[in-house]
């Protein structure tokens, strides 16, 4: 009988920490600009210290303003969407649920649109007119969170298999709405829509993004993580988990939230990212087991690995040109799936 | 029993279908056959009066051979010259209506291989409505496929002078920056993500008859690009299109405050070139759009003379200028902006 | 209020005296109803139930099916809130509690346990530790402590490291009550625990449970529909037949042939047994 102690989870955590460090090692020395490692160790204390000017070559900068950024990006997105993922497998009992089985990539996609489409019309400032999109996108994936959640209550609680089934009634009725609109509204350059359908890494974010990108993930994955051990309990079964004392519709309630903050967080700055929400719990559950107290902290650190690897070979293998960084771990997730169906625990 | 009868209506009307004749005229038209340009064979009426076009470069150059009376139907992204916009809509490049086209009897439909899908030039064989389509992948490409449509068209003399002055236009341009290194460009379809021009484009032709050369090299038609390899490449000049139809992501003016994109030196320097969506389309008018954007990468070749004296074209109908493309020189980031937000 | 007159009847199994003791749990006229949808009428009805029982008493509730056996066991359990009436529980209303609170007093063991990802026994035994817990609290030795002994009360130490999909039903039977234990309840609640199980475990399980309501002064309340069973262990029997009890007592005094026969609709007849405690023969049918 070995039950888990803080001291294991900090020591698990602190091995996936460790791979993360070595992986964001290699992604910063990898591009199109060759960096040494010693200058790039210089270069970060430089920047530490806020004395940019006094970076290693030309070819710092490259790095800290284009690399290190979207590497920071892929870390938290790739975190959110696993957290995510793991709390919808959980909530709905469902191993093949993933963060956007309840249609909020579909309805950020969707909110992304008609930012795009209303932006021209309106005179914003510049420093709103960045955001906006974004801002569009977030608002879309509330909006189908809050329909889908009502949509999804029997007798006036969430019931898992109804939450289900309306999340992907949404999610098809929002991507047929997204397709009506790229046809009929004239002359959109819809470009960068191919964006949200295979998700990219490349965008520059504002600052005050970035702010919001971190707060949330914090506040979100850690309201998920105080219900970790009645997450456990829920798999159990509802009945179960509430003569043990679980109070399951506070725990629905704030999973359901927090989870679609997440994922919500997560699509509108990089687009819908897929196979992280759905694998790396599942490979962490054969790694480490299936107790939400280590899955939800070791599965945000395998989905920061996971996606930073993907980003930096979709950056790399036909440079100069770029894949979708989605086309990545859709290659690498799909095998990975299957292995873990035939193994059986999926 | 209800299906019985669907499969049996169903069937009627494929077999009607598999036999459709052109509208029934008194004699058979004299037709000829001829090839397009991407090596088709095609059946097409000896004079022909009724024309559909479905790409907005080829309603342009209809226009600019004069033969617009003969333009039937164009496409609802044809918005120039303005009186294109008059024209019976037939829907968009992608998915035009077949029955729209056929309702006007065309006796050819214009096609682009870049633009247009192959499924609507079948759909309209099936029916017996022929289709031309062009495929130009360089500037003189261009020009030759002008000179092509003329003949086909039964304007061989006004298509003979627009091409003469589209070639003087082109050598004119070509003698006053030969002497100048091109200029290292970088060619901006749209910023997030970057998506830039490949070798094989006519753009990427363009940018080389305007003194200019992309500093991407790729086959893909519409790479997308990482910024850090533009950042190592450091081109001179930003090219960025001027566009109708909505704003990018990101205009000339935000650039100088994102990461990234504030290592480009361009950016640093604002050496930033606009020029017309002209640019876009294998129309005549993209010889003037290339002279444009020559006079912003090499203004010093221009100094001389304040416009150059070449005769207008003078084709048979409504005069239509050549250089009425909107472009300008960039100024100062202010303008710039507000020019995007205000074009329409 | 029966229950009290006539305990002091039967004979002394053993154990500590259970007479004079406080009632710990006391179902009061409780009474509840269910349909589909609000504005129909009710599917079910459950008429005002009343029992009390003691600690280290085990209470049958028997009836055929739907009889509404297991609804009383949930207003018991306070999952339901009664239409009618209260549940008391040393003094607290049971439905009124909140989820910790009450899983600190009372265990439900059910009929399945599903399990969505594998576990090994003790880790599921654990999870009875939880309403003890705190936020985000890991288990410390006390806990394992406690799930080991409860393992061992239920005779299951050997199975602590097994997968739960890998044991029998008896086994694994044990187990559930082990995590039911760890929450080191006032109130114990089975319902219908000796339905998959072979003859053997059901009487090793029914056992079990005796030995425990005595060890460890639980109040047993359990639903089954084995009549023999019930009489042999049960120190209470309420008799359910449409929402309705028909008769609450000890098994000598509910066990009347006219009784069950009106109530399971067969033929029967109802004899002493060796250790005093009645037994029904089912009569083969005319």
């Amino acid at each position: 009988m070995r039950p888990l102690t803080l001291r294991r989870l900090f020591l698990q955590c602190s091995l996936l920490a460790a791979i993360l460090f070595v992986v964001v090692v290699v992604a910063l020395k990898l591009g199109a600009v060759p960096v040494s490692l010693y200058g790039l160790g210089r270069d970060l204390i430089s920047v530490l210290l806020h004395q940019t000017k006094a970076l290693s070559s030309d070819y710092g900068m490259i790095v800290i303003e284009i690399r290190l950024p979207r590497i920071l990006l892929a870390i938290v997105v790739g975190a959110s969407l696993s957290v995510a993922g793991t709390s919808f497998q959980a909530l709905l009992r469902n191993p093949l649920a993933d963060p956007y089985v309840l249609g909020v990539s579909s309805g950020a996609a969707l909110g992304a649109v008609l930012a795009l489409v209303a932006e021209p019309h309106l005179a914003l400032p510049l420093w709103l007119a960045a955001l906006f999109t974004p801002f569009g996108a977030f608002l879309g994936a509330a909006a189908t969170i809050a329909a889908v959640y009502f949509l999804g209550q029997r007798q006036g609680q969430i019931d898992s298999a109804t939450l289900l089934l309306s999340g992907i009634i949404s999610a098809s009725f929002l991507s047929a709405i997204i397709m009506f609109l790229m046809t009929t509204l004239s002359g959109r350059d819809f470009r960068g829509m191919a964006f949200w359908l295979m998700g990219d890494l490349s965008s520059s974010l504002q600052a005050s993004l970035r702010w919001v990108l971190g707060i949330g993930f914090f506040a979100a994955a850690g309201a998920i993580y105080t219900t970790a051990g009645d997450l456990n309990l829920l798999l159990a079964g509802e009945k179960e988990a509430m003569h043990l004392g679980v109070d399951v519709r506070r725990v629905r309630l704030v999973v359901y939230i927090a989870a679609s903050i997440l994922t919500g967080l997560a699509v509108s700055v990089s687009g819908a990212i897929g196979y992280v929400g759905l694998l790396v719990p599942h490979v962490m559950r054969l790694l480490f087991g299936s107790d939400h107290r280590t899955l939800l902290p070791t599965a945000a650190f395998g989905g920061a690995i996971a996606l930073v690897l993907a980003d930096t070979l979709a950056r790399t293998v036909v440079a100069p040109s770029e894949l979708p960084v989605g086309a990545m771990t859709a290659i690498a997730g799909a095998p990975l799936f299957i292995y873990l169906l035939r193994r059986g625990s999926a | 029993m209800p299906f019985a009868v669907l499969a049996v209506l169903f069937c009627g009307q494929a077999i009607c279908h598999s036999q459709a004749s052109p509208p029934p005229r008194q004699t058979p038209p004299p037709s000829r056959q001829i090839t397009d340009e991407i090596g088709r064979t095609i059946r097409v009426p000896q004079s022909i009066h009724r024309i559909v076009s479905l790409a907005p470069n080829l309603t342009e150059t209809i226009y600019a051979l004069g033969l617009q009376d003969h333009l039937v139907g164009d496409t609802d992204y044809c918005d120039f010259p303005p009186e294109a916009q008059q024209k019976k809509k037939v829907g968009g490049p992608v998915n035009p209506s077949i029955e729209a086209i056929a309702a006007l009897h065309p006796d050819l439909v214009l096609v682009t291989k870049s633009l247009n899908r192959l499924e609507t030039v079948q759909a309209l064989a099936d029916i017996g409505i022929p289709s031309f389509a062009t495929d130009p992948h360089t500037v003189h490409a261009i020009i030759a496929s002008i000179a092509r449509l003329a003949d086909l068209l039964g304007a061989s003399e006004t298509g003979s002078a627009l091409v003469a002055d589209l070639e003087h236009q082109l050598s004119g341009l070509h003698d006053r920056i030969a002497s100048f290194p091109p200029r290292r460009v970088l060619f901006i379809v749209w910023t997030e993500p970057l998506i830039s021009i490949g070798n094989d484009t006519f753009i990427a032709d363009a940018l080389r008859h305007a003194g200019a050369i992309s500093v991407i090299d790729s086959s893909q038609n519409w790479p997308q690009i990482n910024l850090e390899e533009v950042v190592r490449l450091q081109p001179e000049f930003l090219i960025f299109v001027e566009s109708h139809f909505g704003a990018q992501p990101h205009s000339a003016g935000d650039l100088a405050d994102l990461p990234g994109w504030r290592l480009l030196n361009a950016v640093r320097n604002r050496r930033y070139a606009t020029i017309s969506d002209a640019i876009n389309r294998p129309a005549p008018r993209l010889i003037s759009a290339v002279e444009d954007l020559a006079r912003q990468l090499h203004p010093e070749a221009f100094t001389e003379k304040p416009q150059n004296d070449k005769e207008e074209a003078k084709p048979p109908a409504p005069a239509m200028s050549l250089r009425s493309s909107s472009s300008f020189v960039l100024k100062d980031l202010g303008a710039l902006s507000k020019e995007q937000s205000c074009a329409r | 209020m029966s229950s009290l007159a006539q305990s002091s009847g039967w004979p002394n199994l053993g154990g500590t005296p259970r007479t004079a003791t406080e009632v710990r749990l006391s179902v009061e006229q409780v009474s509840y109803a269910y349909s589909a949808n609000p504005s129909q009428a009710p599917l079910f009805t459950l008429e005002a139930n009343s029992f009390q029982a003691r600690p280290g008493e085990i209470v049958a509730i028997l009836g055929p099916n739907a009889s509404g056996k297991s609804t009383l066991l949930k207003l018991i359990a306070g999952a339901l809130a009664p239409l009618s009436g209260r549940v008391l529980l040393d003094g607290f209303v049971t439905h009124t509690l909140a989820p910790r609170a009450r899983a600190q007093r009372i265990a439900m063991v059910q009929q399945e346990t599903p399990l969505l990802f594998p576990a090994r026994a003790w880790e599921f035994v654990l999870q009875g530790r939880h309403p003890y817990g705190r936020t985000l609290r890991f288990e410390n030795e006390d806990d394992v402590l406690i799930a080991r002994n409860a393992l061992s009360q239920v005779g299951a130490e050997h199975l602590s490291g097994r997968w739960m999909n890998e044991i029998s039903g008896g086994e694994r039977q044990r187990v559930v009550l082990a995590r039911a234990l760890c929450q080191q309840p006032l109130l114990l609640l089975l319902d219908e625990p000796t339905l998959h199980l072979d003859i053997g475990a059901q009487v090793d399980l029914l056992a079990t449970l005796r030995r425990l309501a005595a060890e460890n002064r639980y109040t047993v309340v359990v639903v089954t529909h084995e009549l023999n069973l019930a009489a042999e262990y049960a120190d209470q029997v309420v008799l359910l037949q449409k929402g309705k009890s028909l008769r609450v007592g000890s098994p000598a005094s509910v066990y009347q042939r006219d009784l069950l026969e009106q109530l399971f609709q067969t033929p029967l007849t109802v004899e002493k047994g060796p250790n005093g405690r009645p037994r029904v023969n089912l009569l083969p049918a005319p």
